[in-house]
């Protein structure tokens, strides 16, 4: 069993090394690159069914490969484990990983590096599984740094142009602000705890830091006058490293930008996995975040106000894949707050869902940049459901399930984080997230509308569908998207059983009146955005405005450029360092630092030409000076001698 | 314990020199054989220091004994001059373990990468490459003060040549101000030489009439510790301070690192390498042996601010490192950004600091010095540092780009990779440290960020974008000698990473008695 569990982190990472090492071809490195990862599901499968086969309480397997740091008191095994919660995000991305790379092959066929792009892939994915697997927080900051690298490297895959390259740095860096704080974290948690483990390993009798939250009750740190409870400093600083990897306010800001990659690679890890990372790490350190009312709070305005953020900015966008980004930030931010809520088991189940109809989408808007010839303006789409019959049926059931209307796996896990937020009190979390989910289905109809329906706008290119290496992982995800709710309809929650052992919580009721009002303004919603863009599609022109700009102005504007966030950074942060930078570099360690020491320098230099003066050449007056010092060395000898 | 029957250590240690001596007798103008004995010699030498991880014992002892001098393995020991009671002492401990490896792992590489950079007076270039290598094994083995002495003082005269003949065009500036500014910090460090050899002699004549002093250092610890030697706090303090400039010099530590850039854009690849890999840990090393070891109080005095003035190297270095359009220039001061990590992890005086900061040495010593290849590639091409010039070459250069993405990676502390262990395990012990904390480490995770920031600058300026200059579009990937180089590098920079404990447990021992003696010397004083 444990043998079992490494497997499926190492197999992708087999491919990972063939596509580096071995493979030349491209239709070779489609074919391994996907293989390992549909036997990868295949093996997170079978470690599923034993997993079950346990009592519940007992649904955990650890297993130490070796001891990775090991100096002073710092200890900290390279090792995985394999849990209820681990379980499902390893079939998310074993399975959901599968089909992109399957779609890849038919994608990417075609072009010059299709084989480091399927290295890549691999390597993604064997990260991502590191960082759901790790039974420690250094190993899961392994995989999270190693996913963000393998995102750096993807957005940046075709990097002769700028924006890719621009955009894959910033990726990276955004992110390695959130990492900062993860270090921090890290470092606090193994002072307090003395470990960094998750769980105990079953030998030693050493249990992990997550097993004993309570040591920490009451502990303050910080000054007097301000002291912090240390659970609140350490999940505080863990919230910062999650909004860089998942894509929270105010660190969202790379996320539109990765969109510069390959359409599959925002599929994986854009939407489905790697920037639910974030949502991932609340949950599995949920005892010290529950165990912070401060930070709670945080949590949850963080990921509510981003929510809307994101989800107005989604309205705004010409990119079919920028309202996808933007749209994935805002349903991010429904995890987060439910996270902040407490309501654990719905954020991953909206986690799972998202994962789902969200890479289904991104496929989908592939599958239209495809075959419109690498078309991603809207404004330049239009009335393409005939040419494209699999992509619109498909794309519809993703924008449904998106907009969450019964009964689609969008709308039971949105349903039960919205229906949390009212039973447990969090009114205002409620509305703002309420409100979102209104906007949601407004922009989703609006993107429906401008691709697929009215006729196509710009005639410079010829419309078909994409092969079926590409429709059927379509098809496969769209029927995911329709049953995934399945997973924890109310009445069953098998989901919420499942967790049980990991997040200890209890399936909630299910409001039907939240329910309908919810579907019935989402259909309404969803029905206005599309009416609006189809009965004024005559008024959108290719690099035109918006029709409702007209009525709205400045604010669709600031909508569009996600509320200037992105400019105030670029502005403040990003120029005052390199100004700062500049400075130290041109002015202040050339004159200031070596200018000081070029002046003790040219000082001694100064005192050397003096003396060189004395160096007359004329032996009479050496011979003098030599009488004189041997005179004055036998006379201070003598003085010390008597 | 592991005494082997021949001299290893000196083996080791003169076998360079002796290849430069053989050197003379190739005739001026066969570059080729030179190169060659030159490559043999050094490869010779890396070979022959693989017995010192292999028969070196992790553990000599079963426990770390208070008071007792640092345990030292392969020791050597033969009169040298008797009249000031100077041996030729030799013997390496967990902390001299692996930059020894480190030096010698470096050698073949550097040597390979003069194939094609140096083609002048390429005998010559070799002869000194070579003393070099000794005189920079000699820091790390030499366990007598005065023999320790010399070794450090002649690693500058062929650095310096390095730099002056071979160098390229302000190279005579670069070379000058190398050679006076470490010069200047090492005389102090003389004089408090000399200063301890007669403190301890008169201390040591007043109980043993006849005792004409010592330069041993086990000898200055053993009676510092036993409490037979004692230094006022003036004294102590004002000879830690003499050792640490010289160190501090070396390292370099901010504010005394403005020789660094100028000595490296004006090296040649070769001498760069040497500078960033091996002779900068020299200062590091300086400060764990001497300055920690022998003045333990004025250590934990002075730590506090020496740690500011790391982590203000920290942030400051990756600052200037980011606004250089140069690249040697980048690497160079992103090398102050490292090396203040270094300095921060010494003086957190705990086994996690000082043991992630002998780490953290190695790994600047692998990823500086390929860094600093890659931009010799680069020049040797385009005869240009400029990032500007470049662009595009990922396309162009595919392999080059791998092995520079990984480099440049490793260098930003990915984990898995070995900058990170280093780096985290340094920022642990200074998190812990009581006499520095979390303040401390928030300050220098910032560096971490910058690191990724000027790093991913480098590697976007070089390899992303389009080919914008005609001259990049036919650039030739790496050759063998090229490729062998970066692979070669590669191998530790993994294997560090994933499995560092095995560098770790061989300076377990070591760290740990070290710190043992500093907590016990910080309870007593």
């Amino acid at each position: 069993m444990e043998l079992l569990i490494w497997l499926i982190p190492l197999l992708p990472f087999i491919g990972f090394l063939l596509n580096v090492f071995v493979i030349r071809r491209e239709r070779e490195a489609g074919l391994v690159a996907s293989g390992v990862v549909v036997a990868a599901f295949v093996v997170t499968l079978i470690a599923v069914a034993m997993l079950a086969g346990m009592p519940p309480e007992e649904r955990r397997i650890v297993s130490t490969a070796w001891e990775w740091i090991n100096t002073g008191s710092f200890r900290v095994p390279f090792a995985i484990m394999f849990d209820p919660l681990t379980a499902v995000m390893a079939l998310l991305i074993t399975g959901v990983g599968a089909l992109i790379h399957i779609y890849s092959i038919g994608y990417m066929h075609g072009d010059p590096r299709v084989v480091r792009y399927f290295a890549y892939l691999n390597l993604f994915v064997t990260m991502m599984l590191f960082l759901v697997m790790a039974n420690n927080l250094l190993l899961l900051f392994l995989g999270w740094e190693g996913v963000g690298l393998c995102s750096f490297l993807l957005i940046g895959f075709w990097f002769e142009r700028k924006s890719a390259g621009e955009a894959a740095v910033k990726a990276f860096i955004v992110n390695r602000i959130g990492d900062a704080a993860f270090i921090l974290a890290m470092l606090a948690v193994f002072t307090y705890f003395g470990t960094l483990n998750f769980y105990g390993d079953g030998e030693g009798g050493q249990i992990g830091f997550l097993e004993r939250v309570s040591d920490i009750a009451g502990l303050r740190i910080g000054p007097d006058w301000q002291p912090i409870f240390v659970s609140t400093a350490i999940s505080f600083l863990l919230l910062i490293g999650a909004t860089g990897k998942s894509a929270q306010f105010p660190l969202f800001v790379w996320l539109p930008d990765a969109m510069a990659g390959p359409t599959p690679v925002s599929a994986l890890i854009h939407a489905a996995t790697m920037v639910t990372g974030g949502v991932y790490l609340m949950a599995r350190t949920e005892a010290l975040f529950t165990a912070s009312f401060t930070t709670q709070g945080w949590v949850a305005w963080i990921g509510a106000v981003t929510a809307l953020l994101a989800g107005t900015a989604a309205m705004a966008q010409w990119d079919i894949k920028r309202v996808l980004a933007y749209s994935t930030v805002s349903q991010l931010g429904f995890m987060v707050a439910a996270c902040g809520m407490g309501a654990y088991v719905a954020a991953i189940f909206h986690l799972l869902t998202h994962g789902i109809f969200k890479a289904l989408l991104f496929l989908a808007a592939g599958s239209v940049i495809h075959g419109t010839h690498d078309t991603q303006d809207m404004r330049r789409m239009g009335g393409l459901k005939d040419a494209m019959p699999i992509t619109f049926r498909t794309y519809v059931i993703g924008a449904l399930a998106l907009a969450g209307i019964v009964p689609l796996a969008g709308f039971w896990s949105k349903d039960e984080i919205l229906a949390h937020a009212i039973s447990h009190g969090h009114t205002p979390i409620f509305i703002i997230l309420f409100l979102t989910s209104l906007l949601t289905a407004f922009y989703m109809g609006r993107q429906v509308a401008l691709v697929f329906f009215g006729t196509q706008r710009d005639p410079g290119y010829h419309p078909h569908e994409s092969p079926a290496i590409m429709t059927v992982p379509l098809i496969v995800l769209a029927v995911g998207a329709v049953i995934g709710g399945v997973i924890n309809l109310p009445v069953l929650h098998w989901l919420t059983d499942w967790l049980e052992p990991v997040l200890h919580e209890k399936a909630g009721e299910f409001n039907i009146w939240l329910a309908l009002i919810a579907t019935i303004g989402a259909v309404g919603t969803g029905y206005l955005g599309w009416w609006v863009y189809t009965t004024n599609a005559a008024r959108i022109k290719i690099g035109g405005k918006d029709p409702a700009y007209r009525y709205s102005g400045d604010i669709w504007e600031g909508m569009e450029e996600a509320w200037y966030l992105d400019r105030l950074y670029q502005r403040t942060v990003v120029a005052g360092f390199e100004q700062l930078a500049n400075f130290l570099a041109r002015v202040f360690d050339p004159q200031g630092v070596d200018g000081l020491v070029m002046g003790i320098g040219r000082f001694f230099g100064g005192l050397a030409n003096g003396v060189r003066a004395l160096q007359t050449g004329y032996v009479r007056t050496y011979a003098l000076v030599f009488t004189v010092g041997v005179l004055l060395v036998l006379g201070v000898m003598l003085w010390f001698a008597r | 314990m592991n005494q082997l029957g021949f001299p290893l250590l000196s083996l080791i240690l003169w076998l360079p020199a002796a290849g430069a001596l053989a050197l003379l007798f190739v005739p001026r103008a066969n570059a080729g054989l030179a190169r060659q004995v030159s490559l043999a010699t050094m490869i010779a030498t890396f070979l022959l220091s693989l017995l010192l991880p292999l028969r070196f014992e992790t553990n000599p002892m079963q426990m770390a004994v208070v008071g007792a001098p640092p345990v030292m393995q392969f020791v050597e020991e033969v009169p040298w001059l008797p009249i000031v009671g100077a041996t030729y002492s030799l013997g390496i401990d967990g902390i001299s373990l692996w930059l020894v490896m480190l030096t010698t792992f470096l050698g073949p590489i550097v040597t390979l990468s003069t194939w094609d950079s140096v083609h002048k007076d390429v005998r010559n270039f070799q002869i000194l490459l070579l003393i070099l290598q000794t005189a920079m094994i000699g820091v790390f083995v030499a366990q007598d003060l005065l023999l320790f002495y010399l070794f450090w003082e002649f690693t500058l005269i062929p650095m310096t040549f390095l730099i002056g003949i071979w160098g390229s065009q302000n190279r005579i500036y670069a070379a000058r101000k190398f050679f006076l500014y470490t010069f200047a910090g090492s005389v102090l460090m003389l004089l408090a030489l000399i200063a301890l050899h007669i403190l301890h002699r008169d201390a040591i004549a007043a109980v043993e009439p006849g005792f004409r002093g010592t330069f041993s250092f086990s000898q200055f610890v053993s009676d510092l510790r036993a409490g037979r030697l004692t230094l006022d706090t003036t004294t102590e303090r004002l000879l830690f301070g003499a050792f640490f400039l010289a160190f501090a010099v070396k390292v370099p530590l901010w504010p005394f690192h403005t020789w660094l850039p100028d000595a490296h854009v004006e090296a040649p690849t070769a001498g760069s390498v040497v500078l960033a890999g091996v002779l900068l840990k020299l200062g590091g090393y300086g400060m764990i042996r001497y300055n920690l070891t022998l003045f333990p109080a004025a250590s934990q005095w002075a730590a506090p601010a020496l740690a500011v003035l790391a982590v203000i190297g920290i942030i400051y270095g990756a600052a200037v490192a980011f606004a250089q359009s140069d690249m040697k220039k980048l690497v160079a001061y992103s090398s102050v950004s490292h090396m203040g990590f270094v300095v921060l992890g010494i003086f957190a005086l705990n086994a996690e600091g000082i043991s992630g900061a002998l780490l953290q040495m190695v790994n600047h010593g692998l990823s500086t010095s390929a860094l600093f290849l890659m931009v010799g590639v680069l020049y040797e091409r385009r005869h240009t540092r400029e990032l500007a010039e470049y662009g595009g070459l990922w396309k162009v250069m595919p392999v080059f780009a791998a092995f520079s993405l990984l480099v440049a990676l490793s260098s930003a502390g990915l984990p898995g990779l070995n900058g990170f262990v280093g780096e985290f395990t340094i920022i642990t012990g200074a998190f812990r440290s009581p006499l520095l904390g979390w303040i401390y480490v928030a300050f220098a995770v910032g560096g971490v960020v910058l690191a990724a920031a000027y790093l991913l600058k480098l590697f976007r300026s070089v390899f992303m974008g389009d080919v914008s200059q005609p001259a990049n579009a036919t650039l030739p990937d790496l050759n063998r000698r090229e490729l062998t180089a970066f692979a070669l590098l590669s191998i530790p920079i993994v294997v560090i990473g994933v499995y560092p404990a095995f560098f770790f447990a061989g300076m377990q021992h070591s760290v740990a008695a070290l710190v043992a003696d500093l907590i016990a010397q910080a309870a007593g004083s």
